[in-house]
């Protein structure tokens, strides 16, 4: 029962930092219509900037968060004005080469600016254990499970409440009505890529804080692709949960069938969901089946 | 004066070359490649055969992606498969060669299926998520079956013997990769003319079109990339034979990427660009190195050490700049230079 428990309870802490980044993907598929391949790469390089704030600057928990949550907004911006813009209007198979071309380029640069070797992200906290019962839990794992349950009831409010939310979502079910209405599709692009980007930045900031930092780290984004397939690609809030699911699935998996079946099983989610419920458990029934 | 290409009857509109000059063409191209092995040295010569043994992969992705308009991120999946294929039927099992390259082609042919079949039943670009994910599995799967590929420790491969015609020497294995290069070659020309290619590029065009005039989408569908995957396998098989060593490192994840990178530089859906493409990319890192070189040794000492990331980098560079500016690739230049050089001073 305590192996269980604590099975569980790792792999709701690694699923939030899926859950993350898949809404990272679910926020800007939702105003573009597009699948960002490059969203691993985003969290990796977001989560060395902020490991060289805490190097060079200052260790500070605030500092580092601050820093890092500018720099993810500047690195989203800078994506989208640079590199995405200009592909507006291209068809959807290019925009999405684009992407991929762009996660290459930046998972490369991890070994220019910065270097091979892993490092740890120390901002004076996470690393210590809280004992709960008889099990063990590291205060980052507690951290980043929070921030999930905060990032989800914000975004939702976000969404529901918000002007720009509703602008987003109006882009997002049909971008030339949202155009005729007076929305700009590029300023809701930007926005998106922006959120998403720091989103996914803070995922990589809290995996860097509870476990290590590497140029390996890029893969977080492959492994998060279940979470937002099992929650739809258009749902950002599903996706987050997407993520918890997908993280205790692959913790148990691990845990009782064997290390090999920890890589994998969240692959195989996915092509059971393919098959199954392709839209996803939150998703809209909008996939078309030709 | 010539005024344009018009094509007066189907059979024109289907004939596998335009115009009798690119026979003669191909066939100098052809007989150049068959000395090269004796005009170069052995370090030129590895290029030539990492070229063809490129091509007849990017030729099998080609089918997926530029006849069918569908992404595949995880091809290296299929060149694994199709390598080990081929070096566990042959190295383990002594095997004929030439059934190690049937099973080179089978193995990810049948890997494919598995993986095409809840994906391609859906519109858009699920089918990139599952093969980047298949291509990830497909290298644990390797690791654990250790009684069939050794595991982490690789399996050795030695050059084959086809029919009393050793192929050990550089020379000779160059000349069978150009074998299959040219074999490939002219399968994809002919599926691409055939029913079947006109079939996958109505659905590239507009699938519901396509399937509007009677196309079982999912069947062709999973038709383009059961081919692609065999295609590729068989690519694989050729490479692990010129690494003389087959592991799940020597085939990395940026093969994928690489294949890709040569399809949109080289112009989807071509095969005159596919190679032109294939030529281009694999000899960039290098003509990149060669020029860098000559403004300071520091450079050199760079690319030695970050080869790997340099590549990846110019891959994606040129992924992203060929989309935004040359969108046809190599292909659409060549055809502007060439229909420039017909008109003008015209426009057209």
């Amino acid at each position: 029962m305590q192996y269980l428990t604590q099975l569980l309870i790792s792999g709701l802490a690694i699923g939030a930092i899926y859950g993350l980044i898949a809404m990272g993907f679910a926020v800007i598929y939702k105003s573009t219509g597009l699948v960002n391949f490059a969203q691993g790469e985003m969290t990796m390089i977001v989560a060395y900037i902020a490991w060289t704030i805490s190097t060079t600057v200052s260790g500070n928990l605030f500092v580092v968060a601050i820093g890092a949550i500018v720099a993810a907004v500047i690195l989203g911006l800078l994506i989208e004005r640079v590199v995405m813009r200009p592909m507006l209007g291209e068809p959807v198979f290019a925009t999405v080469m684009v992407t991929i071309g762009l996660a290459v380029i930046l998972r490369s640069s991890i070994n220019f600016i910065w270097d091979a070797y892993p490092h740890g992200l120390d901002v004076g906290f996470g690393r210590n254990i809280v004992r709960v019962g008889n099990i063990g839990v590291r205060t980052g794992q507690i951290a980043v499970i929070a921030t999930l349950l905060v990032l989800l009831a914000a975004i939702w409010a976000f969404f529901r409440y918000s002007k720009f939310g509703v602008a987003m979502r109006a882009v997002a079910s049909d971008d030339r009505t949202a155009l005729l209405m007076g929305i700009s599709a590029p300023r809701v692009h930007a926005a998106a890529w922006a959120a998403s980007s720091v989103i996914a930045g803070i995922a990589g900031v809290f995996f860097a804080i509870s476990y290590d930092l590497s140029p390996a780290m890029f893969q977080l984004g492959l492994k998060s692709f279940p979470a937002t397939i099992l929650g739809g690609l258009d749902a950002v809030l599903g996706s987050g949960v997407g993520g918890l699911l997908i993280g205790i699935t692959e913790n148990l998996a691990g845990g009782y069938l064997g290390s090999g079946m920890k890589e994998v099983a969240g692959f195989l989610m996915i092509i059971v969901v393919l098959m199954i419920r392709p839209f996803g458990i939150f998703g809209e029934r909008d996939i078309e089946r030709v | 004066m010539r005024t344009g290409d018009y094509k007066q009857t189907y059979g024109e509109l289907v004939a596998l070359v335009d115009s009798p000059p690119v026979w003669l063409w191909s066939a100098v191209a052809v007989a150049a490649l068959i000395v090269a092995p004796y005009a170069l040295n052995a370090y030129a010569l590895s290029f030539v055969t990492i070229i063809l043994i490129t091509v007849v992969g990017t030729l099998g992705l080609n089918i997926l992606t530029g006849y069918t308009g569908l992404i595949s991120l995880g091809h290296v999946g299929f060149l694994v498969t199709g390598a080990y294929g081929y070096a566990v039927l042959v190295s383990k099992y002594q095997m004929h060669p030439l059934v190690g390259f049937l099973g080179a082609g089978v193995v990810p042919a049948i890997a494919s299926l598995i993986v095409g079949a809840p994906s391609l039943r859906l519109k858009g670009l699920y089918l990139a998520i599952t093969t980047l994910a298949f291509s990830f599995i497909i290298n644990t799967v390797i690791l654990e079956a250790r009684t069939l590929t050794n595991g982490a420790r690789g399996i050795p491969v030695q050059r084959p013997e086809i029919f009393g015609i050793s192929f050990d020497s550089d020379t000779a294995f160059t000349w069978l990769c150009l074998g299959v290069a040219i074999l490939t070659l002219f399968a994809t020309l002919n599926i691409r003319r055939s029913r079947v290619g006109r079939a996958f590029v109505a659905i590239r065009d507009n699938d519901t079109a396509a399937r509007v005039m009677g196309i079982n989408l999912h069947a062709y569908k999973l038709l383009a990339f059961v081919t692609s995957a065999f295609i590729t396998g068989i690519s694989g098989a050729l490479y692990g034979i010129y690494l003389s060593f087959v592991s799940v490192e020597g085939f990395p994840f940026l093969l994928s990427i690489e294949a890709l990178a040569i399809l949109i530089v080289g112009g989807l859906g071509s095969a005159l660009g596919t190679v032109l493409g294939t030529v281009l990319i694999v000899l960039l890192p290098e003509a990149t190195r060669l020029v860098f070189s000559l403004f300071s040794a520091q450079m050199d000492a760079l690319f030695s050490t970050g080869a790997q990331e340099l590549k990846s980098m110019l891959y994606g560079l040129v992924i992203i700049l060929f989309l935004r500016f040359q969108p046809r690739g190599l292909v659409g230049l060549w055809h502007d230079i060439r229909r420039t050089w017909v008109h003008w001073p015209l426009r057209y």
